[in-house]
């Protein structure tokens, strides 16, 4: 009984260690976000600030358009994820429930998609983007103007839908017994009647998995806005972060608290919804 | 017999109309791209003037270009010096966290956070970490009495600075993957080696690790990805500096086609990269293949 609680206790302060170096780059962050440039500078090294002021919050956020970032990082998530569950769950139901020729060399021609890293077709999916026929001073060609570029349609479009959604959903809705299509059919339920009465109701766990997996993902892009933006009025946080930074200084006392502000949002989400992320990912690597 | 012809009354052709949205996406903004990426790297497309064919001129270019090829030096020694570290560090904190004594779920959120927050956000915070005069680790460097260094400045510690970094992000990740798989391992497997008196590191060998194939096979294919496409910590945290020592290619194409609009030529890039990923996870299938069987037995 003894040689069990020194084990317990070897074991809790490893994992409190792991913990705590893991964390100690967040905790020094919300700290310091505290602090002002000259306590940052000093050379004595304080754990805890002076005060704990929001004077940099509010500074950090007078510099540059912050409303203007924080609301185009919002408009893209929002608009994004809710086609991205629209137009994911429709083909995830598909492929799960219905009975159609070619269905399932469709489904697994698409994980192709998977094994794409979105670094590899930047250049193509830019030039789609900004040759996109018919807007933003376009012809028919997609010649004469700038397209898509530095607009809320170029940051969204090409990330709507991705395999890995799809997949999710496939799995989910491949739980459901035979006979729940078949009453349904004898009812004269229609497809899109079924997947919206029975099968959407039924299916929040999911729609939650993907959800917020997406909203994160989409928060925090950085390489596709960088590609395609390049005026200050269409530039998400992520990219805005940088405008704390020159060469030739550094303002931590701004980007501490930036820093913070924007984690903020993600890490809510995160630890609210914990199990249905942690599902998400699992399901993708263990069963997948 | 007649159950198949049952199932074909159900046949619907509605489901072409359901993942219509979805495939024409994905053709579009997936499929197709990597087709006119192959073809841009034998153009000389540059977005302002008509493009021609122009044969391998880019990719005889591209075996000339210095710094190119030390971009592929540099995320191979990123791939190399990344994955294996953050798998195994991911491993540890799995085994340590499947305890059933206390509860561990603080934990497991705690080490996760770093893979929620974004890398620019993070390698921001780690920035600050690294500077030479007000980072932290400077600071405990010098209060125990050694020199101070010059992480990311210093083209010596730059790259292995950023890796530090990066295997910290990592590990939340790798943690919930084998997190799942230990916990898929059936009790009784421990149960009767400990009867049979085996040890616990021999326990550990002898089912553990086999039976977390699957997880550690997986891991390490996206791994193999992500390393391979490393870009956004080094564009925010050195942009490839100092004197091209943590360029990456990656790093190189968004350079060449964003800043030098030389797209046929980042289109090269792309694709050198795009054959070094796709044959890498070839290779990892051909010899991976026969053990992730073994573990799903």
């Amino acid at each position: 009984m003894k040689r069990l609680s020194y084990r317990k206790i070897a074991l809790l302060a490893a994992i409190v260690l792991l913990s705590a170096i893991v964390a100690m780059p967040f905790v020094l962050m919300l700290l310091s976000s505290f602090k002002t440039m000259a306590e940052i500078q000093s050379p004595v090294f304080r754990i805890l600030p002076n005060s704990f002021s929001f004077n940099n919050y509010i500074e950090a956020m007078n510099q540059g358009n912050w409303s203007r970032y924080f609301t185009n990082s919002l408009v893209i998530t929002l608009i994004t994820v809710s086609l991205g569950l629209i137009t994911m769950s429709m083909a995830g139901y598909a492929f799960a429930r219905l009975n159609f020729k070619g269905r399932d060399l469709l489904f697994f021609f698409s994980l192709i998609g998977l094994m794409i890293p979105e670094q590899v077709i930047l250049v193509p999916v830019f030039i789609k983007i900004k040759q996109f026929p018919l807007f933003g001073g376009n012809d028919l060609w997609g010649t004469g103007g700038v397209g898509m570029l530095n607009s809320y349609l170029g940051l969204i479009i090409p990330q709507i839908a991705h395999p890995f959604g799809v997949f999710l959903f496939r799995q989910f809705f491949l739980q459901f017994p035979k006979a729940l299509d078949e009453a349904a059919k004898i009812d004269g339920c229609s497809r899109l009647r079924a997947l919206l009465r029975i099968y959407v109701p039924a299916s929040l766990p999911v729609f939650a998995t993907v959800a917020l997996l997406k909203s994160i993902g989409s928060w925090n892009q950085y390489t596709w806005p960088l590609v395609i933006t390049n005026d200050n009025s269409m530039r998400t946080v992520q990219l805005a972060l940088s405008i704390f930074k020159t060469e030739y200084s550094v303002q931590w006392n701004y980007i501490l608290p930036a820093t913070t502000l924007i984690a903020l949002p993600v890490l809510l989400l995160f630890f609210l919804l914990q199990k249905y992320y942690v599902r998400g990912i699992v399901t993708s690597g263990v069963k997948g | 017999m007649r159950y198949f012809r049952n199932k074909s009354v159900f046949t619907d052709r509605s489901g072409y109309l359901f993942i219509l949205p979805f495939y024409a996406l994905f053709v579009y903004f997936l499929l197709i791209p990597i087709g006119e990426v192959i073809y841009y790297s034998f153009t000389d497309f540059n977005l302002f003037s008509e493009r021609k064919l122009v044969g391998f001129h880019n990719f005889n270019l591209l075996l000339e270009d210095q710094v190119f090829l030390k971009a592929m030096r540099n995320t191979g020694v990123y791939f190399l010096f990344t994955l294996i570290p953050t798998m195994a560090l991911g491993l540890l904190a799995a085994v340590l966290l499947n305890t059933t004594l206390f509860r561990t779920s603080w934990a497991r959120a705690l080490v996760f956070m770093p893979h929620i927050v974004s890398m620019v956000s993070v390698s921001m915070v780690w920035m600050w970490l690294y500077d030479p005069t007000y980072g932290l680790f400077n600071r405990v460097l010098s209060s125990l009495g050694f020199d101070t260094m010059h992480w990311l400045i210093d083209p010596k510690t730059a790259m292995p600075s950023v890796i530090v970094m990066s295997i910290w992000k990592g590990i939340g990740y790798n943690m919930i993957i084998f997190l799942a798989g230990l916990q898929g391992i059936p009790k009784d497997y421990y149960e009767a080696a400990e009867v049979d008196g085996a040890s616990k590191i021999k326990q550990f060998l002898h089912i553990t690790v086999p039976l977390l194939a699957p997880a550690t096979f997986f891991l390490f294919v996206t791994g193999v990805i992500n390393s391979f496409n490393v870009f956004e910590q080094i564009n925010v945290m050195t942009s490839g500096g100092p004197v091209n020592s943590t360029t990456t290619m990656v790093h190189q194409i968004y350079l060449r086609a964003f800043t030098e609009f030389k797209m046929g030529y980042a289109s090269a890039q792309s694709v050198t990269l795009l054959c070094g990923v796709v044959l890498i996870t070839i290779l990892n299938y051909r010899f991976g293949g026969s053990r992730k069987k073994y573990g799903e037995d």
